[in-house]
């Protein structure tokens, strides 16, 4: 099936080489691709062809269609299952004003957190990389893991937290028995959770500035702020955006941290998107659910693309 | 040039070939099992060899079954059980699905309502009307796994949803174990409490658990005996003023509950119990085990909140007949499936289930030799209600109605939070 | 002065706000839910294996493990052999094509897992990967794909020119300079992605809560959420599935944790 270009050399033709004794090597040129590369990315192609964008796509038939998973039998209903997500499903709207609230919190605490310990932690001394590596740790756990861990703190009886605020005669109250309080909770939870994965991002952003800018600004008699503001800033702006950006899509998601924490499925208050989609899908309604993930997938398009105009915003730019 | 342009088109070409194909392989649209059309059959005969998987959700069970399977295995040759257990959660979210294939399930259990309708309509179930079994358990308990003339499972256990007591604490107060009406009620709760104990444990942020309550408060305010599929289907309302007035009753708890009792787990909540920090644990006879595990020696007995206000209520305390045992009509090895159940529903061998296990079962002629359940035997003869929250099919809308009991245990109005729960429960009409 | 000491305070905190809840966790392992209850922080009375003689003997924990590594241990030399090929034709190839590919292939990080979750089930169903490792592999391998290149193909990029031109004078076919220059060279960037999706494949949640049924077959995860049923939360048992869980991430970690720093950068910065 290889459409071989023509041996016929378009390329340059080799200078001093007379034709009688020239080696019979198969000479490539530098501008010429050999055909063969194209079988290279082949596999990965197919692979994400039949099993990541076609069941995307599939997800659109399925959504306007009544699906149940099972029979044989379903109809085709337009764009119902989107309406009925916005105007008629109390519960897939409060999962989405939850998950919006969950994913400002997330993003806002989360990118303040990692710059304050980066700014903290750049240098390399012993202790900073000892701390950085601790602070680190977090992340590798696997999030059911995490999310039993902080359960036990949040437990009102006998966890962790009440536990120390009893020593000092206070009443956390109900953490995420409290049904107003129960998301902003497991924000504090997901933000301990990955704080220290964007920390080393903005690491790697700071120790690219060079130590002289620094040096002739103190010179200059700059003080610590103006330092930030015109030397680490223009510096970090890229990778705040970074962080911000990948924050956003991680908190968004949550799914895993969400079930441990709070049981499958999910009470009202603690019920995100991801979950309300898991629900629906086990429920048996299948075309329903498929339509939520669509919502789903625009509103992460959307939060991330109002996020870039953000950011761009703001006159510090990259 | 031109060859790029060529490549692109092969490229093109097969995208979309490869796209038909894709769309005929994943599109929706599925088999309904054939089964479900003409109705349940009896389990096929044979040889009873084999093996045979029984999936159900109690891991607390496992230990106990081993050593039945042994037994029913010495009787049969080459016959293999396994169990396959998952959480009680998960299995009732997913075992449809799971069962449907037929490759483990070959012997099952199910919840009552909800999932035994699904898989009576998925025609997952085998009649078992004229099963040797089925002769073995007492009439009255058999409803839950009947479905108009065909007895499609047979519900194993009966467990009673109803807040234990420990007996020391209430005699030690001087609080009457069996009020008469709400007002006793809660006057046995004040007595508790100037004892000096928590006079209820609920484990309110436990869905499943803090829900059994539920099944008590709304057995005698209830107009009529499945309140709860009406509710679904629309028929009645949570801003009814019945609803309404048994919301109430739960706010009149709200200062005998332990603190932040909303956010209370399981564990936490059983300990309070079995430490008898707390007079009462608002769970389930199903947690005697648990708790007596949990270092708890003290006699234990079952309160009925009696929310009439005459003491004239239909019912004297609630029953839930679960772990509805069923043959697949996807086995390969129904014979042995069959078999299995009808082990398990002899007298001798359910009685050794319910002893060892601290939980009754609905097979008759069974002797109780563990002194918790013969101390709470009375209660399979008393006039007990069918736990009605079993009744709701649809997960969300079960998750809703008890809600509004929680919330109102937070501090929410009952008027507020029954019309929450009425805004889900219209949204699902 | 002030600013030293405020920078100790601060670190100091957070550093407790790290290390008191897995110290917990630790403790707890070793405890009865009593013990537990009584008093979260007391050492341990016993260094007793009870939590995890159960958790591996009674909850299986021991066969998700397997299960886990035998998944784990597939997917990630797979993906990091498809994304390198992948990775390797774009840092060679020109123009439109090369952009297309790794286009393709690297927009699938913007596909959240829930929003193909259905058809993808369906489609599982009917190709017979639905209940066993093989499907977790599959789903394993898709679903990360698009970063590994990510990472792989714009390490190769920055590879210079030079090096490819040298070896297809000798005469030798793409293969050849794939093998023995393109991978060796990439070692790090190789190193920092097979960190990254150790960590991701071996954490997975969702795929395995979708597709495995029978609990033979669960992965770690699914098996540690499932301890959670509806009648217990033994949160010593719970811990000692944790800690047993994490075990291979946590060593890899000591050993080799600048590999898990290089796979973060790598995988979010722009390339």
């Amino acid at each position: 099936m290889s459409i071989h270009p023509g041996t016929a050399a378009k390329g340059k033709a080799p200078e001093s080489q007379t034709s009688a004794n020239a080696p019979k090597v198969r000479r490539r040129s530098p501008t010429r691709v050999n055909p063969a590369l194209y079988l290279f990315p082949l596999p990965a192609v197919a692979v994400v062809a039949f099993f990541l964008v076609m069941p995307t796509l599939q997800a659109f038939q399925y959504a306007i269609t009544d699906w149940n998973g099972f029979s044989a039998a379903f109809n085709y209903v337009g764009l119902d299952n989107f309406i009925r997500a916005f105007t008629k499903d109390s519960l897939f709207t409060n999962a989405l004003t939850n998950n919006l609230k969950f994913v400002l919190l997330v993003v806002i605490a989360q990118t303040a957190f990692s710059l304050v310990l980066a700014l903290l932690l750049t240098r390399n001394s012993r202790g900073s990389i000892l701390l950085r590596a601790l602070f680190f740790f977090p992340t590798i756990l696997s999030s059911v893991s995490v999310a039993f861990i902080w359960k036990f703190i949040y437990d009102p009886n006998f966890g962790l937290a009440n536990s120390v605020l009893r020593t000092v005669g206070v009443d956390g109250g109900a953490y995420l028995g409290n049904d107003a309080q129960a998301l902003y909770w497991v924000a504090v939870t997901q933000v301990w959770f990955h704080s220290g994965q964007m920390m080393v991002v903005y690491i790697a952003g700071l120790q690219a500035i060079p130590r002289e800018l620094y040096e002739a600004a103190e010179m200059d008699g700059a003080n610590k702020w103006q330092q930030f503001k015109s030397i680490t800033w223009p510096f970090v702006a890229p990778a705040t955006s970074i962080v911000v950006a990948y924050t956003t899509v991680q908190s968004f998601k949550a799914f895993d941290l969400i079930l441990g924490i709070a049981g499958n499925p999910p009470k009202a208050a603690l019920d995100i998107l991801s979950t309300r989609i898991y629900s629906t899908f086990a429920n048996s309604e299948f075309g329903y659910a498929a339509a939520q993930s669509i919502i789903f997938m625009a509103m992460i398009a959307l939060v991330t693309w109002l996020q870039r105009r953000l950011l761009r915003l703001t006159p510090k730019g990259e | 040039m031109s060859q790029i342009s060529r490549r692109q088109a092969v490229a093109l070409l097969g995208a979309m070939g490869f796209g038909a194909a894709a769309a005929a392989c994943a599109g929706p649209g599925g088999s309904t099992k054939p089964g479900g059309a003409t109705g349940p059959a009896a389990p096929s005969t044979g040889a009873v060899t084999g093996r045979v998987s029984f999936a159900h959700w109690r891991g607390e069970d496992k230990a106990v079954f081993d050593e039945l399977i042994k037994r029913f295995a010495a009787q049969h040759n080459g016959v293999e059980v396994a169990q396959d257990i998952s959480t009680s959660n998960d299995y009732n979210a997913q075992a449809l699905q799971k069962l449907r294939g037929g490759s483990i399930g070959d012997a099952f259990a199910t919840f009552r309502g909800a999932q035994f309708k699904n898989f009576t309509e998925a025609g997952i179930y085998t009649e078992l009307k004229d099963s040797k079994a089925v002769g073995n358990y007492q009439k009255g308990l058999l409803s839950a796994g009947r479905n108009g003339d065909s007895q499609l499972g047979l519900p194993y256990q009966v467990v009673f949803p109803m807040p234990m007591a420990n007996v020391d604490l209430f005699d030690k107060a001087g609080a009457e174990i069996a009020p008469k009406n709400w007002d006793a009620f809660l006057g046995m709760c004040e007595k508790l409490a100037s004892a000096g104990v928590i006079p209820i444990s609920w484990p309110g942020g436990d869905v499943g658990n803090g829900g059994q309550l539920f099944n008590c408060m709304i057995a005698n305010n209830a107009p009529v005996d499945d309140m709860c599929a009406q509710i679904e289907q629309g028929k009645l309302k949570c801003t009814d003023d019945w609803f309404i007035k048994m919301l109430n009753q739960y706010k009149d708890l709200k200062p005998f509950v332990q603190p932040n009792a909303t956010g209370t787990a399981v564990e936490p909540a059983q300990n309070l119990f079995s430490q008898g920090k707390a007079a009462m644990l608002a769970t389930g006879s199903y947690h005697i085990a648990a708790v007596r595990g949990l270092g708890a020696k003290f006699p234990i007995d079952l309160v009925f909140p009696n929310t009439t206000s005459d003491g004239n209520g239909k019912y004297e305390g609630a029953y839930n007949a679960t772990f509805i045992l069923g043959v697949n009509s996807a086995s390969k090895n129904q014979a042995a499936a069959a078999a299995w159940i009808d082990f398990l529903s002899e007298p001798e061998n359910a009685g050794y289930y319910a002893n060892q296990t601290a939980q009754h079962v609905s097979v008759d002629k069974v002797e109780y030799t563990n002194p918790d359940l013969k101390r709470l035997s009375p209660w399979l003869q008393k006039k007990t209600a069918l736990a009605a929250r079993f009744q709701f099919q649809n997960l969300d809308v079960r998750n809703a109605v008890e809600a509004s009991a929680t919330a109102v245990i937070s501090g929410t109005s009952p008027e507020q939070a029954a019309a929450a729960a009425q805004k889900i429960v219209d949204e699902r009409l | 002065m002030l600013a030293s000491l405020s920078r100790r305070a601060i670190l100091a905190i957070y550093a407790v706000i790290i290390i008191v809840p897995l110290t917990v966790v630790a403790f707890g392992s070793f405890k009865s839910t009593q013990e537990l209850f009584a008093g979260p922080f007391s050492l341990p009375h016993s260094l007793s294996a009870d939590n995890f003689a159960e958790v591996v003997g009674g909850q299986n924990l021991g066969s998700s493990f397997m299960n886990s590594a035998i998944v784990t241990g597939i997917s990630v030399p797979l993906t990091l052999f498809l994304a390198s090929l992948a990775g390797y034709a774009v840092s060679r190839l020109k123009g439109f094509m090369a952009w297309a590919i790794f286009g393709f292939l690297v927009l699938g990080m913007a596909i959240p897992a829930q929003a193909n979750m259905v058809p993808l089930y369906v489609l599982f169903g009917r190709l017979g990967l639905l209940d066993n490792l093989a499907g977790l592999v599959v789903a394993n391998v898709v679903s990360t794909l698009p970063i590994a290149v990510f990472i792989l193909g714009g390490f190769m990029r920055t590879l210079p020119k030079e090096l490819y031109e040298a070896s297809s004078i000798d005469g030798s076919g793409p293969w050849k300079t794939y093998f023995s220059i393109a991978l060796p060279l990439s070692a790090p960037s190789i190193a920092a992605a097979a960190i990254f999706l150790f960590v991701i494949h071996w954490n997975e949640l969702l795929y395995p809560l979708l597709f495995i049924q029978s609990p033979g077959n669960r992965t770690l995860p699914l098996a540690l959420l499932s301890f959670q049923g509806e009648f217990q939360t033994n949160y010593p048992l719970l811990f000692a599935g944790v800690i047993l869980a994490s075990l291979p991430v946590v060593i890899a970690y000591v050993f080799l944790q600048r590999y898990f720093v290089a796979g973060i950068t790598a995988g979010a910065s722009k390339g």
